[in-house]
Order: C-alpha cells, then sequence, then structure tokens
C-alpha cells in the first residue's frame, strides 16, 4: 500500500509552521542574553527583575570551576555566552590571551559604586578596561567555639595547637594553603621566591599537617557543622549555609591579622558575544545599589564591591569586612611558575 | 555458484550482525577516547591546561617522582586488601546463598543497595563513622568507651568503605559458581577421611577457581581507580591515583600527567582481563580434557588392552 504524498506534506508544513511559531515566541525584539556564571551565584529575583525592565531573555549556565569554565572556553564555547564570571587569575589569563572585549563605560555609569579598595587589589585590570569585579570574598578560619579550649590564636597559628589535633581541616588547594603559610611568614601569597615558598612548605609540613585531619574542599562544611571538625580553613559562605542562624554566634569567623588569600570574581564579556548590548546592560544593572544589595542579602555577603548598596541592605551582620581583607594577597595567575608551587603541594598531599 | 554457508557458519555471521551496532558504540564512545587519552599522555602540557602538539614523554617521566611512588604503592595496598576482603566476605555468602532455599530474596538483597546513589551511601558512612557518629555513640552509651574514637578519615576507614561498595561485585561471580559445583562431591571428600575444611578448600576451591578470578577481576580494577571514597572518608594520606588523575585536570592544569596515569590504571584493568580470559581458557581446555576427551581415551585403552588379550 502507498500513502499520498500529501498526507506528508501537509504534516511537514504543520511541523515547520509549528517550529517557526515557537522560535517566534522564543525570541522578543530586544534579544537574549546567555551568562555564565559560578552554580548558586545568580540570584533568580534580580533575573527576573532584569528580564521585566528590559525584555531581555537571560539565559543562564553554571560551571563549579575555574578550571571547567576556561576549559569550555578553550574548546570555543565562548562564542555562546555574552557574560562569563571567572575569578581573578582566569580573568588576567583571558586577558593575557586576548580572548576578552573591552568595555564600553559609557554604558555602564554605575561603576561609579565600585569600591576604591578593588581596584587597588585588581592589579590585572585596574582601570577595568575588561573586567568589572562581581564579588570581593576572601576565605578565612571559622572555629566552632563550643569545641575548641579557650586562647586559641586568632590568626594562622591555629594550625599549630595541638589541642585541637585531630579536629581542624584545611582547604585542599595548593594556592590558599601555601598562600596561608607565605602571608604568616611575611611574605607575598604569590611569591614566585623559591626559598620562601620552601620556607612555606616546611612551616605546612612540620607545623600544620600533624594536626590537620584532612585537607577538604568537599565536604568541610558538613563535617564542621556536624562538630567533626574544630576549626576549618574555609570560605565562609559555605559553613553559613550549613549552619542554622540561631547558632551562628556559637561560630568565630575572622580571616587572620597578617592577610590570607582573597578571590575577586568578575564579569566579562568574551570575544564574540552575540549581544554586547545587553551584557553591557546587565552589568549596570547589577551595581545598581538596591539592586546589588538584594544580591549581597541572599547570600549574606558584606558589602566588600560596591560599598554604597550598604544603605539598601537588610542583613548587616556579616562574617567579614573589607577592612579585614587589606593585608590579603588576590590569588594572582602565575603562569610558568605555577610550577613551583605545583611541585612543593604534591610533597605536602602526597608524602606522610 | 555461491558457496552455500553452513548452518555454523551462517551462525557466526548472524552473530556478527547482531553485534554491529554494539561494536559501533563502543568504538565511538570507549576506544576514540581512550585513543585520545593515549595520544595526550605523549602530547606537551599546555600553560593554561589542554595539550600542545609536540610529542614528548615528558609525562611519563613527571610520573617517576618520590611523591607519587608513595601514592602508587598506598593505592596497590589499600586495593589488594580491600579486595582480599571482599573475596574472604563473599565466599561464605555465596556459599550460604547457594545452599540456601531463598536464593531470588537473597539475590534481591544484593542488587538492592544499586538502587541507592554511591555518594548517598557514602554519605551514610560517615555518618556512622564520625567521631559523633552512630557506632561511637553507640559505644558511649554501652559504656565501652568514655571519649569517640577516631574511625574515620584514615585509611581503615577507606578500606572498610570500599570493601562495603564492591562487595556484590564479589558475591554476584562467585555465588554463580558455588551454584553449579556439585556439592556431593564435598561428601565424597568426607567419605575419603577429608575433614570438612580440607573438602572445602582441596574440593571446592579448585572447582570455583574462574567464579575466584572474576571476582577478583571485578573488585579490584574499579578499587584500583576509586577516587570518591579516599576523597571523602580518607584524611590526610589517603590520595589514591584516582585523585592524583582529578587534581591534575582540574587543579594543576596538567593534561598529560592525567593522561599518563589514566594510561597505567587501564594497563593494570588490561593486564588482569587477560589474566582472567588466560585463565577461563585453560580452565575450559583442562575440563574439557578431564570429562570428554579422557574418559574416551580411558574407554578406548581398556578396550584395546581387553582386544589384545
Amino acid at each position: 500500500m502507498h500513502k499520498s504524498p500529501t498526507i506528508a506534506t501537509a504534516l511537514t508544513i504543520l511541523l515547520v509552521s509549528i517550529f517557526l511559531i515557537s522560535c517566534q515566541k522564543d525570541s522578543p525584539s530586544q534579544g537574549k542574553l546567555y551568562l555564565y556564571n559560578w552554580t548558586y551565584y545568580t540570584p533568580d529575583a534580580i533575573v527576573e527583575q532584569f528580564e521585566k525592565e528590559t525584555g531581555i531573555d537571560v539565559i543562564i549556565d553554571n560551571f563549579a570551576s575555574n578550571e571547567e569554565m576556561f576549559a569550555k572556553v578553550m574548546a570555543g564555547g565562548n562564542e555562546g555566552y555574552d557574560i562569563i564570571f571567572p575569578s581573578s587569575d582566569y580573568t588576567s589569563i583571558m586577558i593575557k590571551l586576548d580572548l576578552l572585549e573591552k568595555l564600553d563605560h559609557k554604558k555602564i555609569p554605575n561603576l561609579k559604586y565600585i569600591d576604591p579598595l578593588i581596584k587597588e587589589k585588581a592589579s590585572y585590570d585596574r582601570n577595568m578596561d575588561y573586567s568589572v569585579p562581581y564579588f570581593m570574598g576572601s576565605s578565612g578560619i571559622a572555629v566552632d567555639t563550643s569545641k575548641a579550649p579557650e586562647g586559641y590564636a586568632r590568626d594562622w597559628s591555629i594550625f599549630s595547637d595541638e589541642r585541637m589535633d585531630g579536629r581542624m581541616s584545611m582547604l585542599d588547594d595548593m594556592r590558599e594553603v601555601l598562600g596561608a603559610a607565605l602571608k604568616h611568614l611575611g611574605y607575598s601569597g604569590n611569591t614566585t621566591n623559591e626559598q620562601e615558598l620552601s620556607q612555606a612548605k616546611d612551616l605546612i609540613v612540620t607545623e600544620w599537617k600533624p594536626n590537620l585531619v584532612k585537607f577538604d574542599s568537599e565536604s568541610f562544611a558538613k563535617s564542621f557543622s556536624r562538630g567533626e571538625f574544630w576549626v576549618s580553613h574555609c570560605y565562609p559562605e559555605n559553613v553559613f549555609a550549613e549552619i542554622p542562624k540561631d547558632q551562628w554566634d556559637t561560630i568565630d569567623f575572622f580571616i587572620p591579622p597578617e592577610g590570607g588569600m582573597m578571590y575577586i570574581d568578575n564579569m566579562v564579556i568574551p570575544k564574540g558575544a552575540k549581544n554586547s548590548e545587553a551584557a553591557h546592560a546587565f552589568i549596570n544593572f547589577i551595581h545598581n545599589p538596591k539592586v546589588y544589595a538584594q544580591f549581597l542579602d541572599e547570600f549574606s555577603f558584606p558589602p566588600t564591591t560596591n560599598t554604597t548598596a550598604s544603605k539598601y541592605m537588610k542583613n548587616h551582620s556579616f562574617a567579614f569586612t573589607s577592612e579585614d581583607m587589606s593585608n590579603s594577597d588576590n590569588i594572582m595567575d602565575l603562569g610558568q611558575d605555577l610550577e613551583k608551587y605545583n611541585t612543593l603541594w604534591q610533597i605536602i598531599r602526597y608524602e606522610p | 555458484m555461491r558457496k552455500l554457508l553452513k548452518p555454523r557458519e551462517r551462525e557466526q555471521m548472524l552473530g556478527t550482525a547482531y553485534a554491529f551496532p554494539m561494536g559501533i558504540w563502543f568504538t565511538l564512545f570507549f576506544t576514540i577516547p581512550l585513543g585520545i587519552i593515549v595520544l595526550y599522555s605523549f602530547l606537551k602540557r599546555g600553560l593554561y591546561g589542554g595539550v600542545e602538539w609536540e610529542f614528548t614523554l615528558d609525562a611519563y617521566k613527571q610520573m617517576f617522582n618520590p611523591s607519587f611512588g608513595r601514592v602508587v604503592i598506598r593505592t596497590l595496598w589499600i586495593s589488594v586488601l580491600a579486595t582480599l576482603g571482599c573475596i574472604l566476605i563473599a565466599i561464605p555468602c555465596g556459599y550460604a546463598m547457594a545452599k540456601s532455599k531463598y536464593q531470588t530474596v537473597l539475590l534481591f538483597l544484593i542488587i538492592i543497595p544499586f538502587w541507592t546513589n554511591s555518594l548517598i551511601r557514602i554519605y551514610a558512612w560517615i555518618s556512622i563513622l564520625s567521631t559523633e557518629g552512630f557506632v561511637n555513640s553507640l559505644l558511649i552509651k554501652l559504656g565501652l568507651i568514655d571519649q569517640g574514637l577516631k574511625l574515620i578519615y584514615n585509611n581503615g576507614a577507606v578500606v572498610l568503605v570500599l570493601i562495603y561498595m564492591y562487595l556484590p561485585f564479589a558475591i554476584l561471580p562467585l555465588f554463580t559458581t558455588i551454584d553449579k559445583f556439585d556439592f556431593s562431591l564435598l561428601d565424597a571428600a568426607r567419605d575419603l577421611g577429608a575433614s570438612k575444611l580440607e573438602a572445602i578448600i582441596k574440593v571446592m576451591f579448585p572447582n570455583i577457581k574462574s567464579g575466584l578470578s572474576t571476582a577478583f577481576i571485578f573488585t579490584f580494577i574499579p578499587i584500583f581507580g576509586a577516587y570518591t571514597v579516599p576523597l571523602l572518608v580518607g584524611g590526610k594520606d589517603s590520595t589514591m591515583i584516582g585523585n592524583i588523575i582529578v587534581d591534575q585536570v582540574s587543579k594543576t592544569r596538567n593534561w598529560p600527567l592525567a593522561s599518563a596515569f589514566s594510561m597505567v590504571l587501564t594497563f593494570i584493568s588490561l593486564v588482569g582481563v587477560f589474566w582472567m580470559l588466560y585463565n577461563g581458557k585453560r580452565e575450559q581446555m583442562q575440563s574439557k580434557k578431564t570429562t570428554q576427551q579422557s574418559l574416551e581415551q580411558n574407554i578406548k585403552k581398556h578396550h584395546l588392552i581387553r582386544g589384545e588379550k
């Protein structure tokens, strides 16, 4: 039996027209904006507000690490995104490799709200030619005061405290841990001097590691909230997210006074972005102090980046402030010299 | 004229045709990615991840350093210990299951843990073993200890959880071979004066050798490449090869070195699989000889001798 061709043709026409109609529906005249951000780092409310005000459709894609993001960008994925949110070291790599579009400051008047301290720390792009800070934060030390013995040191030497042997964890991250030791010894957290680095390694191996239970970047917040770890070298937002608000006063979080390692997450527009106009509009929108205040409240972040936003914030108790970071060093890209850190880290991590 | 195919040949042709889609699938999604890993392991690392198209043996040279050596040795002893643990537990389990009236139920019980994601099961072990966990609070309640023992974040915990995770892979092949075993042989051995243990070791073990080697391969290979268990329940000195591979890709951006380590894992797995295949073949040959050929030969000999008489 032969089916008549007219039915097939009619079906095809129907399908094609459905496809075309649905396409039209998806793309309003203002176009689409593709974001590539860290997981849980883009508050929905803000995105919805932006969509409502501008009529631009925002599509968000997530990554879990800078390396993951960068691998995708290098594989040609940059063309699919209009704004990417890399940390400072990867921002500087992307600037060096000429992957980013120059920003038009005229389209981002809200840049005036950005804290001058950031410009001081962002040595890779002081004039914000290619990148606009999204958030400046830091790792630090969280202490469970209900468990820890009294009179613990409120600086990096806490990890030498034998009373808390087997109850302390540090991040499983070579730049963070070696950086902490370097800062404790009074050096730069981005040093490439081999002698300084080897002193830092010795400090970790002989003084700190014997008291640590493990190097943990995955589940430290859970272990800390369960009371398994008394002291954790951590990112505060992870720890506070695991612990109910009424117990926050039992946690002593601090950035050691000798300084630690900090980060700046940026917004950048990759070369080949299809909707640079909308990208500029979004960056400007984020730094509107009223909007930025919502972002900070969502994560209980302190107003480190856009200080004007603090006027509009509901939350006023923070784990740390900009001043706590004044001695901290921003994690910078070290190029070939990263191998020096890597060699020492292998000894720290793999040799008992 | 076209030669007519014998039924056996036709069957083989059909077999090849049936295997074709599977073959394409494996070539596309298994052999080619593996080829890429082999290729990358011989290339120069890119400064910011990826590779540069320049042949070098750097990755293999980098592997020979004392820090990595320790990790390889640690991985070996943890894997051997966990595999032996799995098999030692699996033999009596398989035996009991083969003898049991409720085989289907027991098989079902072995498979049930697979319904839960392995990560969730690892986190469950964390709450069991942690210092404020179930085991410690139970021991404290019973008055056996007054302070929580350090049961987690050490290599012992890694071995324990690995045994738990891979035990079913040892039980299933052992159960199937023990199930095929003729238990009357054990009675015969007892009749001939062997003790119960002797009968099991001297008569049953040689007959379930193929199950033992399959169980060994099925547990040893995945344990050797384990990554999440040492990461989550291990301590500061529990890094295994799997963790190095992840670190090299995601933290150090040294893809060639990660590929080279993957080659080591692949090579060890291949050796294991070939050993299993070789064992299986030899056993097949032996059993054929003993059962059919030798029987025929014996009969022939017997008849010939009688005939000559």
